[in-house]
């Protein structure tokens, strides 16, 4: 009534909003998340990436300024160069994960002042772990009256703040603390000196970068590992999947994603090979239907990305969107997306929730977005796929002792949204000397499209054979936003990340696998990623072809495949339809500034990078660049860009000093729109920047 | 006679000492003038591979963990600043797991092995190991227009 005279618009929500604000805390019976608040690490639990807020759109994007900024430099013993994280804002607070030992800040949302910090020094088992830095997010619980944080540290511990204070809540776990390397149904190990396989949670390898999911009172928590491709052996820990009690730390479930013996799925292991392979974690987003009761969970390759002759069979449920029971963990449904999957498509983003209409009928659907460029759709329910995905013969390999699945799901709608194959029409065709030059890089691999095998990597043959669509390929752990009012899901694909996947010979003192990925003529290089003491097992240098000598896969330093580099669809649910598709990002500065295509009318290219996440509001699709350019309009530096979410047609841009790391988020408070975005890399340190529209009269 | 011993002493410092250079022509002094040499490339090319691969990968295309280092895209990103900022960003954050750990002058060798990567051309000084001199060397990746 106090703001009925109040005139409308913001002013009237302010008015509100101070009203509300005098409230007792105990007045809130149930915590319910608000439009104008940011929950969960993907604004809900359904994946959605979207807030109906519209004080930011298409007449007012350009004028948008930096509110606050936060470096994350000192939230750890080191500035950090990879900052992905998604805040929450959530009851007035601002909470992230920042710095270099993934510490939890608290931040004020209209201010940026730190509130509070807490970080847990983990020692040698945090240097050892997989998946380290900032981490992509945590989460938030509140019965209403309590307010708590949780998040999983780089060393594999869950942990639950008191979210006022940021102090660990001591009835969680031990003392706030659930050591998630224990009570996993394994025993997390090892290789010792001996090449022995031990017990040893220090530096067993198990980890996690996402956040945690908080559905009703349960927790779930996935799995991490270190990156695929050279595995030192065919054994590793495995990724199974948990379901904690909020308040307790309890553990309510555990679904093995690899089986157990006599468990569903075991026989698509052949020769006991579900034993001793690891890996197959659920390293990205969870998704959960709390109405239903059923958690989505988006599965990641077995151990050993492109070679899997050590584990025969279609490998249940690596690669596989599995339905389980948010109280039980009992699994639902499934559906294998890849069948003994040798392309490292990790399903790598949230599986998006949507009440769709098809064929005029209401279905409750899930759609999942993929490296490989398929939004593959089902029926979240019963797990039906909405449109047919029929078993499509593909290519059988001949690389020696590889077990080959001869057949592969293959949505017929929608239809892909990302190049998921290598042609010679897919080469760079600026001019015809670049084309020819192309072809003859190309033809040193073997090409073809969607689920075209590895190949061993030959001199006088095939180095391999060249993919997109596959490690870095499509939509990554960023993920797709989705529109809950108008069906639509907007996807950011790389359109242009290229694999080349060749197979090596893996010397025994390197790795026990058959097979590792690499190129012929050079010492087997094994890719571990940070964690491991670098010097310990360094490959001797290399005798052959010097690293200056390596074929890149580029013409003139223009990258092989020609435009779009990286695009954003619009894709409408209800009919299985590509509205739109847009190139994302400023053409690259190699290519705007080559010489060799002066004069030429080169249409904005979009960039290669596979890690750009998307926002939807009410009218627009906002995305940062990933990538730095140097232009006539900004120096040194990246934009964010938004779209008309009906047309696709760029609306705005503003400058951000740094390439967009993490993905955009939005709130309201106190009647302003802000957009918070996690910016790092190259020369820039991790910084959280907010924008928000200037004061009026400004 | 004289005029040739000029020229010829401070080419001697140049070649012996590799520390002394030739003043710097007035206008740049660019990853495009020849600033490390292919001896030091090499030396970096076995540390990096020891140090930095496993992360970056033997052709510097890049992992999951880490950015590529040679190409277009880790070019952009750092066009316009200098070898000075690079240098001190691999010195005191890399490699990952133990940051801050590499003497300097393997750290000049490793970046004289990544500007020999992305086909910057060698010259006949070694890169420095001073990060003050280092500042002086721009990093810019539009090659400058052939000098008369």
């Amino acid at each position: 009534m106090l703001c009925k005279s109040v005139k409308k618009g913001s002013l009237q929500l302010v008015c509100l909003a101070a009203i509300l604000s005098l409230l007792p805390a105990a007045a809130l019976a149930q915590y319910h998340p608000k439009d104008t608040e940011w929950p969960s690490y993907a604004a809900d639990l359904h994946g959605t990436r979207y807030r109906p807020l519209d004080q930011i759109n298409a007449s007012n994007f350009n004028d948008l300024e930096i509110a606050w900024r936060i470096k994350t430099d000192n939230f750890g013993d080191r500035p950090e160069y990879k900052l992905e994280g998604t805040p929450l804002m959530v009851n007035g607070v601002l909470y992230a994960t920042a710095g270099s030992r993934r510490a939890v800040i608290a931040v004020d949302p209209e201010s940026g002042e730190l509130l509070w910090i807490h970080g847990e020094h983990e020692g040698k088992r945090g240097g050892a772990a997989p998946r380290q830095l900032s981490g992509r997010g945590l989460a938030y619980w509140s019965d209403g009256k309590e307010e708590r944080i949780l998040y999983v540290t780089p060393a594999f511990r869950l942990i639950c703040l008191n979210a006022k204070t940021g102090q660990r809540v001591s009835s969680f776990g031990e003392n706030g603390r659930v050591d998630l390397k224990l009570n996993d149904d394994q025993t997390i190990s090892d290789w010792n000196d001996k090449h022995e396989w031990v017990p040893n949670t220090e530096t067993g390898e198990i980890g996690i970068q996402s956040a945690p999911v908080v559905a009703g009172d349960t927790v779930i928590v996935g799995a991490a590992f270190r990156e695929g491709m050279t595995p030192r052996s065919m054994r590793n820990n495995k990724g199974y999947v948990r379901g904690f009690d909020v308040r307790t730390g309890k553990r309510l479930w555990i679904f093995h994603t690899i089986p157990k013996k006599g468990e569903f799925g075991y026989d698509t292991w052949l020769d006991g090979s579900a034993e001793y392979t690891g890996n197959t974690g659920v390293w990205s987003q969870i998704s959960v239907d709390e109405k239903l009761g059923l958690v989505y969970l988006p599965v990641e390759s077995p151990t050993s990305d492109f070679y899997g002759g050590h584990r025969p069979g279609n490998n249940l449920f690596g690669e596989t969107l599995v339905c389980v029971d948010l109280k039980t963990g009992e699994r639902k449904w499934h559906f294998q997306l890849v069948h003994h999957p040798l392309w490292d498509m990790d399903i790598s983003s949230a599986p998006i929730l949507a009440d769709i209409t098809v064929d005029g009928k209401p279905v409750k659907a899930v759609a999942q977005p993929t490296k490989q460029g398929f939004l593959y759709m089902f029926d979240r329910v019963t797990g039906k796929p909405i449109w047919p995905m029929p078993e499509t013969p593909v290519e059988v390999g001949n690389v020696p002792s590889e077990w080959y699945s001869k057949t592969q799901p293959i949505p017929s709608k929608p239809p892909a949204y990302a190049r998921n194959g290598v042609s010679i029409d897919d080469l760079i065709d600026f001019t015809p000397a670049m084309r020819e030059r192309a072809k003859e890089i190309a033809s040193k691999y073997h090409l073809g499209p969607v689920f075209t095998p590895p190949t061993v990597s030959n001199l006088d043959g095939t180095l391999g054979t060249l993919t997109m669509g596959t490690a870095s390929g499509g939509t990554n752990w960023p993920g797709g936003s989705y529109d809950p009012e108008k069906h639509i899901a907007y996807l950011y694909a790389c359109n242009s990340c290229i694999e080349p996947i060749g197979l090596v010979p893996a010397p025994k003192e390197v790795s026990d696998m058959r097979y590792v990925a690499g190129v012929a003529g050079r010492e087997v290089q094994i890719m571990r990623g940070p964690g491991e003491n670098a010097g310990a097992d360094s490959p001797k240098p290399p005798k052959k072809r010097p690293a200056s000598q390596y074929q890149r896969l580029e013409v003139d330093g223009l990258p092989i495949v020609k435009p779009p580099y990286g695009t954003i669809s619009a894709i409408n649910l209800d009919k299985g339809e590509l509205i739109w598709q847009v190139a994302h990002g400023e053409t690259p500065d190699v290519v705007r500034n080559s010489e060799l295509l002066k004069g030429m009318n080169v249409a904005r290219t979009g960039q290669e990078t596979y890690n750009v996440g998307t926002l939807v509001t009410k009218s627009l699709v906002i995305a940062g660049e990933a990538q730095v350019t140097t232009t006539a309009d900004h120096p040194r530096g990246a934009m964010l860009r938004a779209y008309d979410k009906t047309t696709g047609k760029e609306v705005g841009a503003v400058y951000m000093p740094a390439p967009q790391s993490g993905s955009p988020m939005t709130y309201m408070i106190h009647g302003k729109q802000y957009i918070v975005v996690a910016t790092s890399g190259g020369a820039s340190s991790g910084e959280y920047i907010a924008y928000t529209l200037p004061a009026a009269g400004e | 006679m004289r005029k040739l011993l000029l020229i010829l002493v401070p080419a001697f410092l140049v070649s012996s000492l590799g520390i002394v250079r030739a003043q710097a022509p007035a206008e740049s002094h660019s990853v495009w003038d020849g600033v490390y040499t292919e001896e030091q490339a090499k030396r970096g090319e076995t540390v990096y591979q020891k140090e930095c691969a496993a992360c970056h990968g033997a052709q510097l295309t890049g992992g999951e963990s880490a950015p590529p280092l040679a190409g277009g895209v880790f070019q952009a990103n750092w066009n316009g600043l200098t070898l000075g900022d690079l240098f001190d960003r691999i010195r005191k954050t890399m490699p990952l797991s133990k940051p801050n750990s590499l003497p300097r002058q393997q750290v000049a060798d490793v970046l004289a092995f990544m500007l020999s990567n992305n086909k910057f051309p060698a010259g006949k000084a070694e890169l420095y190991r001073q990060s003050e001199m280092l500042k002086e060397i721009r990093f810019e990746t539009k090659k400058p227009a052939a000098k008369d």
